[in-house]
C-alpha cells in the first residue's frame, strides 16, 4: 500500500518496514517476513495494535513505523505473564492503563456455594434464551448508560467483535436476565463455547445492586452449565472492580491469568 | 508443513499450557515446540487451551520455538 517506510540494520541484514495494507505492516529481511504489525478497531472506537517479531530490534522498527503513521491514543493487550512483550511496548512509550484478571469459575453448586441461592423477594430469573428481546435491549442500554456515567464502559470486559452501529445485544439467546415485575433489572451474557464457556458480561441496574441479584443470575447460568456436564467457565474481571472481584472470588474461582491493556497517548 | 515468504508454518496440537504465556505444541511430525500466542490472537481475546489444534509459525532462528498464528475450530 504505502512505499518503503523505514530501514534499519539488525546484525548484518537491513530490515525494511512497509505498510502493505491499511491495517498491516511487514518487516522484510532479504524478502523474508521477519515481523508483522496489525491494527484492529474495537467497537468502542479505540485502535489496538499488535506486533509479532522474532527480534526486539525488528519489533522496535515496526513500532516506530506504526506510531509514525497512526494517530494517538493507541492501545494494545499483552499477557501479564509475558514480560518480554510488555517490556517491548513499554520501551516505545506504552504504559499500563488497565489490568484484567481471568478467572476459572467452577460450576458445581457445592463448590460455588450457590446451591441454596434464590433470587431476592420479588425478583425472578429468566433462564438463558428465554429473555424477551425488547426489554433485554432496553436493559442493556440502561446499564451501558449507567456504567458510562460512573466507572466508564472501558472498565467492563473487552468487546472485540464488530457490531452493527448502535447494536450491543447481538444474540439475545446468550442472556439470562433478572426481572422485577415486568422490568428487567440484571443480565448475564454467556458465550457458549463448548470447550470452555465464557461469562462475557454480568451487570445489575444501579438501583437494584447489593440485593444478591448477580449471585442469583450466576446460580442460574452456572447451574445450567453444571447440569450439562461443564465443569468451569471463564470470566475476565477488571482488577479495579472490587465488587466483581469479590463476587467471583467468593465462588471459589481460580485465578488463571491476566491481561494488561497498555496505551500510548 | 508450508514454507512461505512468511516462514515455516505447520499445524499442531497444544498439549500443555506453561507459565509466561507459552505453550507446548506437538507438531504433526511429532516434534514438540515451545510457542507463544501471536499478538494478533491476543488482542482478539482468542483463548488457547490444551487439545486445541493450532497453526504455528516456527522461528527461523530456532526451530524449537514458534508463534501460534491461528486456532482451528475443532
Amino acid at each position: 500500500m504505502n512505499p518503503l517506510h523505514s530501514t534499519a540494520a539488525t546484525n548484518e541484514h537491513p530490515v525494511v518496514v512497509t505498510r502493505v495494507a491499511e491495517r498491516q505492516w511487514h518487516a522484510l529481511d532479504d524478502d523474508q517476513v521477519v515481523g508483522r504489525g496489525h491494527t484492529s478497531p474495537r467497537p468502542d472506537g479505540r485502535v489496538f495494535l499488535s506486533i509479532d517479531a522474532w527480534h526486539g530490534a525488528v519489533f522496535d522498527r515496526l513500532a516506530d513505523a506504526m506510531l509514525t503513521d497512526l494517530p494517538r491514543p493507541l492501545h494494545t493487550v499483552v499477557d501479564e505473564a509475558d514480560l518480554d512483550q510488555r517490556s517491548g511496548w513499554e520501551r516505545i512509550g506504552f504504559t499500563v492503563r488497565r489490568r484484567e484478571r481471568e478467572y476459572l469459575v467452577p460450576t458445581d453448586p457445592e463448590l460455588t456455594g450457590l446451591h441454596a441461592v434464590r433470587p431476592p423477594s420479588g425478583v425472578t430469573v429468566v433462564p438463558l434464551g428465554e429473555a424477551e428481546d425488547g426489554p433485554l435491549r432496553a436493559l442493556d442500554r440502561a446499564v451501558r448508560t449507567e456504567v458510562g456515567a460512573t466507572v466508564g464502559w472501558e472498565t467492563m470486559p473487552a468487546e472485540v467483535v464488530p457490531l452493527p452501529r448502535g447494536v450491543t445485544v447481538l444474540d439475545p439467546s446468550r442472556y439470562a436476565v433478572a426481572a422485577r415485575g415486568d422490568r428487567y433489572v440484571g443480565l448475564v451474557r454467556l458465550a457458549p463455547v463448548p470447550r470452555q464457556p465464557r461469562i462475557g458480561l454480568i451487570a445489575v441496574r444501579a438501583d437494584q445492586q447489593r440485593h444478591g441479584i448477580a449471585r442469583a443470575l450466576l446460580a442460574e447460568v452456572l447451574g445450567s452449565l453444571h447440569r450439562s456436564g461443564v465443569a468451569a467457565a471463564s470470566a475476565e474481571v477488571d482488577a479495579s472492580n472490587k465488587a466483581a472481584t469479590a463476587l467471583f472470588e467468593g465462588l471459589g474461582s481460580r485465578l488463571a491469568g491476566g491481561n494488561l491493556e497498555l496505551v500510548c497517548r | 508443513m508450508t514454507k512461505t515468504a512468511e516462514g515455516i508454518q505447520v499445524e499442531g496440537t497444544v498439549i500443555e499450557c506453561l507459565r509466561n504465556a507459552t505453550f507446548t505444541v506437538e507438531l504433526q511430525n511429532g516434534h514438540k515446540v515451545l510457542a507463544h500466542i501471536s499478538g494478533k490472537i491476543r488482542k482478539n481475546y482468542i483463548k488457547i487451551l490444551p487439545y486445541d489444534r493450532v497453526l504455528v509459525e516456527l522461528s527461523p532462528y530456532d526451530l524449537n520455538r514458534g508463534r501460534i498464528l491461528f486456532r482451528y475450530r475443532n
